[in-house]
């Protein structure tokens, strides 16, 4: 009886349970590994051979849906660290970082006008670990900019784009783009000051071209200014159509160097003599299991361990502006750093340089003509919507135009000077397009904008508030060597009792910088009959208000001038160390 | 060892302290949180403030003191504990405060004492009913009103705005207060002193004052304008905006000085 149920449901005599046991859970751990055994995965955390024939760890790679991506092996050679610096694997790592992080933020963000930057806020002060994920995404998404263009330099100059890796760096480029175009769409998401005009100036760019620029303007903004269609349109392409882009574009970019051409030999390796030692060596298979996936897991490792790192001594904050205020436009409006370089561009005018340097050539002739080009030359136009995307053209373009066929750099002397040229230019043109360069602000307003700039602290913001002693300072008037001789706080009243400041260092400071900007101001002949003041009530029971004055008479026109601006200083404002 | 243990034993290595990391920043996460929730407070709060000086200090007065005849005070005792049961609301000081501010309101409870703007006697704020502001500045200003409650149930002493300082020992001096704490400054422009912008600028007044109405000396026509603003209404301005109550509400005192300040604005 009991033996007929035995052999219906297949079990198998007692003395074999074990050996049956342990083969039902090596099957599943084959089905679940995609081919390795429990011996065999053994054998690769203690990078021993295979233990079994034919190789099982190259089986994962025909088998493993996800695998597909990965190559079998790399020669030895591909692999040094000094090739590749492992810039593309970074960039595919901070890639990973921001899915994971963002679609954690998606849970609390709100991509309406409303209430956008009050969710942000939100995940700030209300969300367990919400400013670490917020400044993760945010470190992520800047490290991903600049790993993808280091990437692009390196397989620029090891020449790796040649021979039959020009469709890689194709998609690279488009890689680049995608990058690029999921950066700037985050960048309007917190829609704070910063964010609400950074964008405005981009997408104003395309309302300069031709026929169409008015209609690709309204098609990005969702109607005439950035409001909740805008909003939602750059939500939801940075959620969901580029990151399925981005992955669409890094599968094929992976599969490309991976599977079709592996990464490419070191060009020492491949264009000069070598030894047949090094040569063997050189092409030593580095297998993925386990050597290329322990290298990974350890370079994530390392990728995580950095960032945290970074974050826990406050080497990077993500910035939170003043809600977006469409009717206020700041007085510096700041590119993300990264499209400095294009802010550089659009302050070039070509069409005043030819003019510039033809004119004076028809004047020395005597010819009765002046070339007006700038009638006829939009040079926002020019400078926004023909260079870059020509720029990026050429980019494209590298591996058709460049047709020498050696990727030695002494042999190609030419590309490497381009090359380095080109970073010398995109940082020149970054220079440039820093706000400080070639805008100016009248003197009053820039001298009391540099104590209290419109966004971020500033020195009269950092004033503790305790030092914040009610007066009107006229500048010019002697205070001796503090403003309030009578004031003593402790600064840190629950720590050390023992630390009193004594006066008010910090207003002082700031009182004596005023005074020593105006002064050089006039002095300079800016401010003529100068009558400044600042002035510090209380306006709360915690909160104070400060106002510095300026009363000029203005040189040109001989006009009275007043410029104040008041701030209002809470005690318990977040005051940075 | 071979590399692949050392890399493991590197990798291990690291992904502990990073869950050290993890761990000492989520100790610290609640006392981060409560700061945060206390500093984007004390944020909303000079928000709020500044809304409040460009918006509203022309009715409620430079320091939300109120104005007698326009609008009421907003941080006195009766605003924080008897005015909710007044108006029968149901909810929160705060959310009464963003309800009335988004929707303005149409005619006045207290016509009498304030009459705001007649009607509408307080305008709309709200974006969405074709005001100025957006929510969160109409929460913000909340929150900066919200923030005198101590002050109004006499558990914190306020200074007044100590613009310019004044000299209490002369009547010049004590006038200037005057001027600030009953509401001039809300409508009319000081240089230095006030930026209202309902009222003429009263820079100089002491030098025209005398040209006025043929008959009244400088003293004479500023006491006129005070006690009885229509008597004579300067040009570009309407009649009756300016409160007729001063009279009632100040003192002879108070009064006499007020006038000898403004006779000081040469
Ligand atoms: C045109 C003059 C005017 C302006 C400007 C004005 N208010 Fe008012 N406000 C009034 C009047 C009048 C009332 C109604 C008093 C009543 O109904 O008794 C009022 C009532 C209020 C109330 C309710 C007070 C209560 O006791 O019920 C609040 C709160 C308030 N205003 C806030 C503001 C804020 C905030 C601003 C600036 C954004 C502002 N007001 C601007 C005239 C004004
Ligand atoms: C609600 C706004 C408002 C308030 C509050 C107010 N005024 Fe006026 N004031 C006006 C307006 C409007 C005029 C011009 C129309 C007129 O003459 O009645 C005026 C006119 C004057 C004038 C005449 C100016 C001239 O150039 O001839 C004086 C003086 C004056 N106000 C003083 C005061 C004093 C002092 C107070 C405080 C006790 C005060 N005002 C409060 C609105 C205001
Ligand atoms: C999101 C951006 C990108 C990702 C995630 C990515 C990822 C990678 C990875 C993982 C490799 C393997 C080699 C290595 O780690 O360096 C690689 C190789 C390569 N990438 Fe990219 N890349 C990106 C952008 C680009 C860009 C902008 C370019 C250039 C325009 C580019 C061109 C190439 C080329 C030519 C190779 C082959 C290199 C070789 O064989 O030596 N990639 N990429």
């Amino acid at each position: 009886m009991l033996n007929v149920l035995r052999r219906r449901l297949n079990i198998p005599p007692r003395d074999q349970w074990r050996a049956t046991i342990a083969k039902i859970i090596d099957d599943r751990v084959r089905i679940i590994t995609a081919g390795l055994s429990i011996r065999e995965l053994r054998a690769v955390m203690r990078g021993d051979p295979p233990t079994e024939k034919p190789n099982p760890r190259y089986k994962v790679i025909t088998t493993s849906f996800i695998a597909h991506l990965r190559p079998r092996y790399y020669p030895q050679a591909a692999t040094w660290f000094t090739h590749t610096y492992r810039l593309g694997f970074f960039t595919t790592f901070l890639f990973i970082v921001e899915v994971i992080t963002g679609v954690i933020l998606m849970v609390y963000y709100i991509p309406f006008p409303d209430q956008a930057y009050e969710s942000i806020k939100a995940i700030e002060s209300n969300v367990f670990f919400g400013e670490l994920l917020r400044d993760l995404h945010r470190l992520g998404a800047e490290g991903m900019v600049i790993f993808s263009w280091l990437h692009l330099l390196r397989t620029y100059f090891t020449g790796s784009y040649k021979g039959p890796r020009t469709f890689t760096w194709l998609t690279g480029v488009i890689l680049l783009l995608i990058t690029a175009w999921l950066s700037f769409t985050g960048y309007l998401l917190p829609w704070d000051q910063l964010a609400y005009w950074a964008v405005t100036v981009g997408t104003s760019i395309t309302e300069s071209g031709p026929v169409v620029g008015p209609a690709l303007n309204l098609l990005m903004r969702g109607a005439p200014d950035i409001g909740t269609g805008g909003l939602l349109r750059f939500y939801l392409q940075h959620v969901i159509l580029f990151p399925l882009l981005a992955i669409l574009f890094i599968s094929i970019h992976y599969y490309k160097v991976s599977r079709e051409h592996s990464i490419s030999l070191p060009a020492l390796v491949e264009e000069t003599q070598r030894t047949p030692d090094q040569k063997k060596e050189d092409n030593r298979r580095i297998d993925l299991i386990p050597d290329l996936l322990s290298h990974e897991v350890f370079l994530v490792s390392l990728g995580i361990f950095i960032m945290l790192a970074i974050l826990f001594f406050r080497g990077f904050a993500s910035p939170l502006e003043t809600h977006a205020n469409p009717q206020q436009t700041p007085l510096d409006t700041k590119a993300p750093w990264y499209f400095w370089w294009l802010q550089g561009l659009l302050k070039i005018d070509p069409a005043a340089i030819i003019e510039n340097l033809v004119n004076p050539v028809f004047e020395t002739f005597g010819l009765g003509f002046r070339l007006e080009l700038s009638k006829l030359l939009n040079s926002k136009f020019i400078m926004g919507l023909i260079v870059p995307p020509a720029l990026v053209l050429t980019l494209m373009a590298i591996p058709y135009i460049d047709r020498n066929p050696s990727r030695l750099a002494r042999k190609r002397p030419f590309a490497i000077m381009w090359g380095v040229a080109w970073v010398f230019i995109v940082i020149a043109l970054s220079f440039m397009g820093t706000p400080q360069f070639g805008i100016e602000t009248p003197p009053a307003t820039r001298i009391i904008q540099d104590l209290a700039p419109e966004e971020g602290e500033g020195a009269l913001r950092a004033i503790p508030y305790e030092e914040l002693q009610q007066g009107i300072y006229v500048v010019g008037e002697d205070y001796g060597p503090d403003l309030c001789p009578t004031l003593a706080y402790q600064p840190d009243p629950e720590g050390d009792v023992n630390n009193v400041v004594v006066g008010c260092p910090n207003l002082t400071a700031v009182f004596r910088e005023f005074s020593e900007k105006l002064f050089a101001a006039e002095a300079d002949g800016l401010l003529p009959d100068l009558n400044a003041s600042l002035i510090v009530e209380q306006f709360q029971f915690n909160l104070a208000r400060v106002t510095p004055h300026v009363e000029w008479t203005d040189p040109e026109t001989g006009d009275a001038k007043t410029y104040e601006h008041t701030y209002f200083l809470h005690q318990d404002r977040p005051r940075e160390e | 060892m071979k590399r692949v243990q050392l890399e493991i034993v590197l990798g291990t290595i690291l992904v502990l302290l990073s869950a050290a990391i993890v761990i000492i920043l989520g100790a610290r996460e609640p006392q981060r949180l409560a700061d945060y929730e206390v500093q984007q407070r004390a944020e909303l709060i000079e928000f709020g403030a500044s809304v409040f000086v460009t918006n509203c200090t022309r009715c409620h007065g430079t320091q939300a003191q109120g104005i007698t005849g326009v609008a009421p005070s907003l941080r006195d005792e009766n605003f924080f504990t008897r005015r909710l049961a007044e108006v029968g609301w149901q909810g929160s000081l705060e959310d009464y405060i963003v309800s009335v501010v988004t929707t303005g309101r149409q005619i006045s409870t207290r016509p009498e004492l304030y009459a705001g703007g007649g009607i509408p006697a307080m305008p709309t704020w709200s974006e969405k009913f074709g005001g100025p502001l957006r929510d969160d500045q109409i929460r913000a200003v909340a929150a900066f009103i919200m923030n005198f409650e101590p002050y109004a149930l006499g558990q914190v002493a306020t200074l007044e705005p100590l613009l310019p300082p004044v000299d209490e020992s002369t009547p010049e001096g004590r006038g200037q207060a005057v001027f600030v704490q009953a509401g001039c400054a809300a409508c009319h422009t000081i240089s230095g002193i006030s930026t209202g912008n309902i009222g003429p600028v009263l820079d100089g007044l002491a030098s025209r004052a005398g040209d006025r109405v043929s008959g009244l000396t400088a003293e004479e026509y500023i006491r006129q304008s005070i006690l009885d603003p229509s008597a004579y209404v300067v040009e570009g301005f309407a009649d009756g905006i300016m409160p007729q109550t001063f009279g009632d509400t100040l003192t002879d005192e108070q009064i006499n000085d007020l006038v000898a300040f403004l006779l000081t604005l040469q």
